[in-house]
C-alpha cells in the first residue's frame, strides 16, 4: 500500500534499501509534485520582504480562511471530476444553504433542527443535479449551470438581498466555524474522508471506472448512475456545509458571498492538485494542496501589497508558473520511476 | 526644518503660499473649526511646500514621520466608480510624503474575501485601514482586531450601524435620497413617478429609495412612487426602465437611485425623444448620465465625490497617527452636489482625474457659481 504521508521525505533514511523503498513509494504519489510546488510558494513568500509577517500564526490562520471553503468544496468536485462530471452550482449552494437555514429558523424552528433541514436541502440540491444528469442524460455542465442560476435567484428572494447575523451561537456555533480553527478541522476531515473513500473503498474504484471508461464500467456491472448521483449529493452537501461554516466564521450570512468565484477556486484547486479535468483519475489530498497553494498565492501577494488591478495578472502568472513547475516535477517523477 | 520646535510654543505668523510653510497649529485649528473640507483645503495649500521637503515622511512644517503605509479594502476593486477614489488616496499620500496605499479586497462584493483582505492587511502591519462597511456584522471582529493592534480603521463609501470604524467618509445615503425627494417634490406636484433601483433591499441603494419616499410623503403626498427593479447588470437596466415606461407612459418623472439605472434613464429619454417632457434625475457620473444632464434629458444627477472618499481617509489617518490620536477624524458627508445644466460643463469637458478622467490639468473655475441646495440645519 502506498505511503500516505509525503512529509516523511524530510527525514533522512537510514539505509539505501529503505531510501529506495520510501523514495519509490513517495514518487508514486501523484500529490508529490503539487506538495513540492506548494512548499516552493511558501518558501518564496517566507524569503520575501514581508517574510516575518507571513510566518505568523495569525497569518497562517488567514491562509486557512482562504483555503478552508475551497478545500471542502474541492473534495467533492475532485470526486465529481473523477466520475467525469462537474458541479458549477456548488458556489451558489454555498451561498444559498445558510439562507435555507434562516428561512426554517424564521418560521420558529430551533437552530439544530433548522441546521439539519438545511443540510438535507443541500443534499437534495445534489440529488436533483444527479437525477437530471442521469435520468435525462443532460450534460452536468448545463444541468448545474441552470441550478446555479436558480440558486442565485432563490438566494436573493430568500434573503431580500440583505445580509443577516447567523443565529448559530454557543457550542454549536464554535463547532460550525465559530472556534478559530474549526474550519480547518472540517476541511481536513472532509478531505481525509473522501481520500479514504477514493483509495480504499469500492465506491472509489467505481468512481474512477465511471469516469475512465463509463461503457466498460457499466458493462462490468457497476451502477455508474448511482455512483454519480451519490457524488453529486456529496458535493452539494460539502458546499452547503462550507457555506454555513465559512459564513458563521465571517459572522454574516451574505447573499453576495460565494457564487461562481468560489466554485472556480474549488475546481481549480482540484485540477491543480492533479485531478484530470476529463475524469478517470485524481486525488483529494492533491486538491487540498491545490487549495493551499492558491491560498498562499492570494494571501502572499495581498500581504506584499500588490494593487488590485495588477492582482489578477500576478495571480494568473503565478498559477501558470506553479503549474509548469508541477508538470516538470511530474515528468521527473515518472522518469525516475521508469 | 526651521522652527518646528519653537512653532509649538509660540503663536505662528500667518502662512503664505510663497513661504511654503504649513503650520501645525493652523491645521489643528482648521480641523477644529471646519472639519474635513477645511483640513483638505489647508493640506492642499501645503502642496507647494511638499515639493521642497527634503525627506520622505516630512511635509511642510510637520515633524518627521515614518513612511506610513495605509491599506484600502474595497468591495468592487475593479469598478470604474472607484477609479477617482484611488486617485484621491494616491494624491493624499503623495502630498503627505507617504507611499501609495494598497488597494485590495473583492472584485464582486464577496464579504469573506474582503474580510480576508482586511485581516491580511492587519498581518502585514499596515498603519491604517479604510474599508466600506457593506455588511453590518462581518467587519466588527476584524475592526476590533485592528484597533487592538493600534491600527486606525476608517469607513468610507458605505457605513453600517454597530460597527467601530473611527469615522465615516462618504455619502449619507438616506439623506441624499431625502434631498433628492425634496427636489422631485419641487418638480412634480402630483401623479406617478418611476424610480429605478438596481438591487432592492441592498444596503448600498435601498436607503436612498427610503429617503425619496419619506421626502415625497412629507412634501408632495399626492405623488405615487412606482419602484422598478432594474437588476445589477448594466445592459438589463435599460430594458427594465423601457419596459416600465411602456407600462406607465403617463409618468411625470423618471428617476433612479443607482449609477447604472440613472445612465439607462438618460439613454432611454434620448432614444424616445421625450427630453423635456418628463422630469428625470439620479445618481453618480457615468458618461451617459453626464451627457444626459448636458443635453437636458436629465434635470440633475447627484455627485457623491468618489475622489474625496479616497483623499480624506488618508489625510485623517495621517493626522490621527501623527498626533497620537489627538486629531480624531471627523465624520464627513462627501456627497450632496446636485449636478445640473448650470454646473455640468466642467464634468462634461474637463475629463479630470478627479472624476475618473485622464487629464491632470487644473480645471478652470466657472465665471459664476450656481446656488447650492439651501442649508437645512441650524448649528
Amino acid at each position: 500500500m502506498a505511503q500516505q504521508t509525503p512529509q516523511l521525505t524530510r527525514r533522512e533514511p537510514e539505509t539505501t534499501a529503505a531510501r529506495r523503498g520510501i523514495g519509490r513509494a513517495l514518487l508514486r504519489r501523484r500529490e508529490l509534485s503539487i506538495l513540492l510546488v506548494t512548499i516552493a510558494a511558501f518558501a518564496y513568500f517566507s524569503a520575501g520582504s514581508h517574510g516575518a509577517d507571513f510566518n505568523t500564526t495569525n497569518n497562517y490562520h488567514i491562509i486557512m480562511q482562504y483555503f478552508g471553503p475551497w478545500a471542502m468544496i474541492a473534495a467533492g468536485e475532485a470526486l465529481l471530476l473523477i466520475c467525469g462530471e462537474i458541479d458549477l452550482s456548488a458556489g451558489f449552494t454555498y451561498t444559498f444553504v445558510p439562507f435555507v437555514l434562516m428561512s426554517f429558523y424564521n418560521q420558529g424552528l430551533d437552530v439544530p433542527l433548522s441546521l439539519v433541514l438545511a443540510i438535507l436541502v443541500s443534499m437534495g440540491i445534489g440529488l436533483v443535479n444527479g437525477l437530471i444528469r442521469t435520468v435525462f442524460n443532460l450534460s452536468s455542465f448545463i444541468t448545474t449551470l441552470g441550478m446555479g442560476f436558480f440558486l442565485e435567484g432563490m438566494t436573493y428572494i430568500q434573503s431580500n438581498a440583505e445580509p443577516v447575523n447567523p443565529p448559530i451561537t454557543g457550542t454549536l456555533g464554535n463547532v460550525l466555524g465559530g472556534w478559530r480553527w474549526s474550519e480547518l478541522v472540517w476541511a481536513l476531515l472532509i478531505v481525509a474522508l473522501m481520500q479514504v473513500a477514493l483509495s480504499y473503498t469500492k465506491y472509489g474504484v467505481y468512481a474512477q471506472a465511471a469516469g475512465g471508461n463509463p461503457l466498460s464500467a457499466a458493462e462490468s456491472g457497476i451502477k455508474v448512475n448511482r455512483v454519480k448521483i451519490a457524488t453529486f449529493v456529496l458535493t452539494s452537501l460539502f458546499a452547503g456545509l462550507a457555506g454555513i461554516v465559512d459564513q458563521v466564521r465571517v459572522g454574516s450570512f451574505d447573499p453576495t458571498s460565494g457564487g461562481s468565484p468560489m466554485m472556480f477556486m474549488a475546481v481549480s484547486a482540484a485540477v491543480i492538485g492533479g485531478t484530470a479535468l476529463l475524469g478517470g483519475s485524481g486525488t483529494v489530498v492533491g486538491a487540498l494542496f491545490g487549495a493551499v497553494l492558491l491560498a498562499i498565492i492570494q494571501n502572499g501577494f495581498t500581504l506584499t501589497g500588490v494593487n488590485a488591478y495588477a492582482f489578477d495578472v500576478v495571480i494568473g502568472v503565478a498559477v501558470v508558473a506553479a503549474m509548469l513547475l508541477n508538470v516538470y516535477i511530474s515528468s521527473l517523477r515518472r522518469k525516475y520511476l521508469r | 526644518m526651521a522652527g518646528s520646535i519653537a512653532g509649538q510654543e509660540f503663536p505662528t505668523t500667518p502662512t503664505t503660499a510663497e513661504g511654503g510653510h504649513f503650520e501645525r497649529r493652523s491645521v489643528l485649528r482648521a480641523l477644529g473649526i471646519g472639519g474635513g473640507a477645511a483640513l483638505a483645503a489647508s493640506a492642499l495649500a501645503a502642496c507647494s511646500s511638499s515639493r521642497t521637503s527634503n525627506s520622505t515622511g516630512t511635509i511642510g512644517d510637520f515633524p518627521k514621520t515614518s513612511g506610513w503605509k495605509f491599506a484600502f479594502v474595497n468591495h468592487v476593486t475593479t469598478n470604474s466608480f472607484f477609479a477617482p477614489t484611488q486617485s484621491g488616496m494616491k494624491d493624499a499620500a503623495a502630498l503627505l510624503g507617504l507611499p501609495a496605499p494598497t488597494w485590495t479586497g473583492s472584485e464582486n462584493g464577496v464579504v469573506s474575501e474582503m474580510v480576508n483582505a482586511f485581516q491580511t492587511a492587519i498581518a502585514a502591519k499596515v498603519d491604517g485601514i479604510a474599508i466600506p462597511l457593506t455588511d453590518s456584522n462581518a467587519f466588527i471582529a476584524p475592526t476590533k482586531q485592528a484597533l487592538e493592534a493600534g491600527i486606525p480603521v476608517i469607513a468610507y463609501n458605505a457605513n453600517a450601524s454597530g460597527n467601530y470604524g473611527l469615522t465615516y467618509v462618504g455619502q449619507d445615503l438616506y439623506q441624499s435620497g431625502y434631498q433628492m425627494g425634496l427636489k422631485i417634490a419641487s418638480e412634480v406636484a402630483s401623479g406617478d413617478v418611476l424610480v429605478g433601483i438596481s438591487q432592492p433591499g441592498s444596503l448600498n441603494v435601498q436607503p436612498r429609495l427610503d429617503g425619496i419616499k419619506a421626502a415625497l410623503k412629507a412634501q408632495a403626498p399626492s405623488v405615487t412612487v412606482h419602484t422598478v427593479d432594474t437588476g445589477a447588470a448594466q445592459s438589463g437596466e435599460l430594458s427594465a426602465m423601457e419596459s416600465a415606461y411602456q407600462g406607465l407612459k403617463s409618468a411625470k418623472g423618471i428617476y433612479a437611485v443607482d449609477a447604472g439605472s440613472t445612465a439607462a434613464i438618460a439613454q432611454m429619454i434620448t432614444k424616445y425623444g421625450i427630453s423635456g417632457q418628463v422630469h428625470a434625475g439620479g445618481f453618480d457620473l457615468l458618461e451617459d448620465t453626464i451627457t444626459g444632464v448636458k443635453s437636458g434629458a436629465l434635470d440633475f444627477t447627484i455627485d457623491q465625490s468618489a475622489y474625496l472618499q479616497g483623499f480624506l481617509p488618508v489625510l485623517y489617518m495621517f493626522m490621527y497617527r501623527m498626533t497620537g490620536s489627538l486629531v480624531f477624524p471627523p465624520a464627513t458627508d462627501t456627497g450632496l452636489t446636485f449636478v445640473t445644466s448650470s454646473n455640468v460643463s466642467p464634468y462634461a469637458s474637463a475629463n479630470s482625474w478627479i472624476e475618473g478622467g485622464t487629464s491632470r490639468a487644473v480645471v478652470p473655475m466657472p465665471s459664476s457659481i450656481g446656488l447650492p441646495a439651501p442649508s437645512t440645519v441650524q448649528s
